[in-house]
């Protein structure tokens, strides 16, 4: 006991000198590499089985495609394909390659090779979460006339092309590599798990500059493996990593004084961070609490007394946007810039409480039954902006005498809870949004999809305004112009602001760090971030490989 | 002259604390949102957290919360060491046994990890006056294994003390020969093993804060509190968020001088 005491003791003491004093020590860099840090290792180097984050972003910097959507004008260009043609009805696209083109082993690429990396996408076996994006997959063909021709039949129209073959690598026909040989502008050179993932520059890159240098500028990448923000911010601030692309908002303030130049606060992000309320029927709730989460009046006054601009200058320290509904307005093309929503108001929700058969006594707030009006908001632990949220707005709810426990739970029991066990009563999370385009959020609005949070897979929509958002979403999802898609999102954008089933509190903003020393880095807030013009981005070799940056600390 | 100086530091720090919390216009969850992160200022001495929170009360309330919870627990551990190492010591071989090898089967659990899922069972409802008491219960009950083995060591020591068989041969009841001769004997044993739970039960309330399974949020602990450290751009901005640590090892180090100074004296 007296031994655990002192060790006790001594790790109490020793807890606020490890903070400021980490180990900070990265894999030697190699001239004209570029690094920065992934969180996590990545599930596969396979191009054609990429489903997580760390995966996605080594096939982007690795593989060539097809068409790469433009990160900036959401338009897509050609890359290996010279040009691209899509028939008026929607079912046969026809790639012209570029002539001359080779892997990275320097073999030829041709349309065999994309007919056959095609193929594979498609096939059944592969299990390709793209695949599922020519919504019949075993329905396509794709066959190669000539060389440089490549020709995809499709049952039916689909949407979205340039986000589609943006996702598809072309790879040597019948030798899969998993990203060592490559068409992209680097390729998989050595991993060491927990440790980094090296790519070298691919010699046969076809993309060259305006004065025909050849592309990438860098010769190579170190994406090292680190899920410690602290040593993340330590050395970058060393000069170790050149990028720091999804800084803490807790950070910001301090790089900004250490390195003034590096830092960016690009405006909101696609990202939401929202509360729900469990309105499954199959929750193990008392039915009473069920009728209060399931009270539109009940939701709309938590969200009328959240005061989400004090959220977003305090739990943000001032970098996020108060948020009033799913769409972003970053996302100019499908935000709804005439959304009606019910403004913040403690008197309104008061109003509306009483409205909808709640009343006060005292300090509390009890429902027509004479419940008191108590629950408990589920949040993961180790957000911290996420927690200072959780506790504004219990002192927010107290003020309409709801009283509110916060119960911080690790991800995993956080999920089981969610997913598996609807045992919850409240749930504070984000949601990270890729893409601008909303038929990535399908799986998170139709009633029958297991994501969709407040009442996971139903049978049949619970309520009329369900069933609407399913036929909205459904629409906009198969109908190919823009106009009609828009008219349907904004429709699904207002009846989420009417009836509140996600309460929206903020969007995060992007906040970035670049050295200084990085040039053609052009800011971006979709994925993959700064990095999106990868072949284009090089350190500038005038100044110190291993220097600190300007003003930083060494 | 040492042991009365770390009391009189403690019970200043105590009184400080109470009148601190008395004085206070502000509760510990009163958040002042205009004043986030402020420094030290004449409203608020030591400054605020990070929700605009009065940094001296809610050190005070933790100070007070985390001292008055470690002691019950550790009464209440002790308690339980001293029911169970006597009864060993007084029980047939067999029970002796079974109530000792419970003892170290306790011993050799993981003892933070049975904190965390014992404190992780509580309902998500719980007040966070609830999820207090809860805490530190369940610290008292994962405290007693090793006190009990050294309560039956002393219990077992006295057993065969020959006043003892005195005093049974004197037809003395098993409930007059505890009052008389065993409590009063077993004092100096117990005295030492509740003042060395206090802190341990401090230390690991901290622990449990500092991994979100402490007192809940907005009532204050070491723990939570604790958790500003992890954040060197929080450090860069206050000193003052150094006060609870600060605090926390002093707290801790006069109580383990009291501890030290009771050992010698035994």
């Amino acid at each position: 006991m007296r031994s655990l005491l002192r060790s006790s003791l001594l790790s109490a003491s020793l807890m606020a000198l490890l903070t400021v004093s980490a180990p900070c020590q990265a894999a030697p860099r190699q001239p004209g590499e570029l690094a920065w840090t992934i969180h996590y290792d990545p599930k596969t180097f396979d191009p054609a089985k990429v489903d997580e984050q760390a995966s996605e972003l080594v096939r982007y910097l690795t593989g060539g495609v097809l068409l790469r959507l433009n990160r900036q004008t959401q338009e897509p260009e050609p890359q290996l394909a010279e040009s691209f043609r899509v028939s008026p009805q929607g079912t046969l696209i026809v790639f012209k390659l570029r002539g001359g083109m080779r892997f990275s082993d320097g073999s030829a690429l041709t349309s065999a090779d994309v007919a056959w990396s095609l193929h594979r996408v498609l096939a059944p076996a592969t299990q390709d979460p793209v695949a599922d994006e020519f919504l019949s997959p075993r329905e396509v063909t794709v066959d190669a006339p000539d060389k440089l021709t490549v020709r995809v039949h499709l049952p039916r129209r689909i949407i979205g092309v340039g986000k589609i073959f943006d996702e598809i690598a072309i790879e040597p026909a019948n030798r899969p590599s998993e990203g060592r040989v490559t068409s992209g502008p680097f390729t998989v050179a050595d991993y060491k798990r927990g440790q980094y993932v090296r790519l070298r520059r691919n010699p046969n890159y076809w993309r060259h500059d305006a004065a025909g240098v050849q592309l990438p500028y860098a010769t190579g990448l170190r994406l090292d493996i680190l899920n410690n923000r602290e040593q993340e911010i330590s050395l970058f601030l060393r000069g170790e990593y050149d990028l720091v692309d999804a800084l803490s908002p807790d950070y910001f303030a301090l790089v900004a004084k250490k390195s003034p130049q590096s830092v960016q606060d690009l405006g909101a992000s696609l990202n939401t961070e929202q509360l729900w309320f469990n309105q499954s029927s199959a929750a193990p709730l008392p039915d009473f609490e069920k009728a209060w989460f399931q009270n539109r009046g009940f939701r709309v006054a938590v969200s009328q007394a959240i005061h989400r601009a004090d959220l977003a200058r305090i739990a943000y320290d001032g970098h996020a946007t108060p948020a009033f509904g799913f769409i972003s307005p970053a996302n100019r093309l499908w935000h709804n810039d005439d959304l009606k929503y019910a403004h913040e108001s403690v008197a309104d929700a008061n109003r509306m409480l009483l409205a909808s058969g709640f009343h006060l006594s005292g300090n509390q707030l009890y429902d027509a039954a004479g419940h008191p009006v108590k629950f408990s908001i589920v949040t993961n632990s180790g957000n911290a902006a996420r927690q200072k949220m959780a506790a504004m707005i219990q002192q927010d709810l107290a003020v309409i005498g709801m009283q509110v426990t916060i119960v911080p739970l690790d991800f995993p029991a956080l999920i089981e809870r969610l997913m598996h066990k609807q045992d919850y009563e409240a749930c504070l999370l984000g949601v990270s949004n890729t893409e601008p385009d909303p038929t990535s959020m399908m799986n998170m609005w139709l009633s029958s999809s297991p994501n969709h949070q407040w009442n996971p897979s139903e049978q049949t929509p619970a309520t009329e305004w369900e069933a609407e958002i399913d036929r909205q979403m459904q629409a906009q999802a198969s109908s190919p112009l823009r106009n009609e898609r828009k008219r349907s999102v904004d429709l699904v954008q207002q009846i989420v602001a009417d009836q509140q089933p996600f309460i929206y509190l903020v969007y995060p903003n992007v906040l970035q760090a670049v050295s200084p020393q990085l040039r053609g880095v052009q800011a971006l807030i979709v994925s993959p971030g700064p990095v999106w013009n990868i072949d284009a981005i090089r350190r500038d070799d005038g100044r110190d490989e291993k220097g600190s940056h300007q003003g930083g600390a060494r | 002259m040492k042991n009365r100086f770390s009391a009189a530091v403690l019970v200043l720090m105590i009184a400080s604390a109470a009148l601190a919390l008395r004085l206070a216009p502000y509760n510990y969850a009163s958040q002042d949102r205009d004043a986030a992160m402020a420094p030290s200022t004449a409203r608020h001495v030591t400054g605020t957290d990070e929700l605009g929170r009065d940094r001296t009360v809610r050190v005070a309330a933790a100070l007070l919360i985390g001292l008055a919870g470690a002691a019950a627990a550790a009464a209440i551990t002790t308690t339980i060491a001293a029911g169970i190492g006597v009864l060993a010591a007084f029980s047939p071989p067999w029970a002796t046994a079974i109530l000792m090898f419970v003892s170290d089967a306790f011993l050799s659990l993981p003892w933070l990890f049975l904190l965390m899922m014992a404190r992780s069972l509580l309902p998500l409802t719980a007040s966070p006056l609830e999820t207090a008491v809860a805490t530190f219960l369940v610290l008292a009950a994962f405290g007693w294994p090793a006190c009990a083995r050294a309560v039956y060591r002393g219990a077992t020591a006295l057993r065969s003390a020959e006043w003892m068989i005195q005093g049974h041969a004197c037809g003395l009841q098993p409930r007059q020969l505890i009052r008389l001769h065993l409590v009063p004997h077993l004092r100096p044993l117990l005295l030492p093993q509740f003042l060395i739970c206090v802190p341990v039960f401090i230390v690991a309330e901290a622990n449990l804060g500092a991994l979100g399974l402490g007192v809940g949020e907005p009532m204050p602990s070491w723990g939570a509190m604790l958790l500003e450290l992890d954040n060197s751009a929080l450090l860069a901005r206050s000193h003052w968020v150094f006060l609870p640590i600060v605090l926390l090892v002093v707290v801790l180090l006069i109580l383990e001088s009291f501890t030290a100074e009771v050992e010698n004296h035994a």
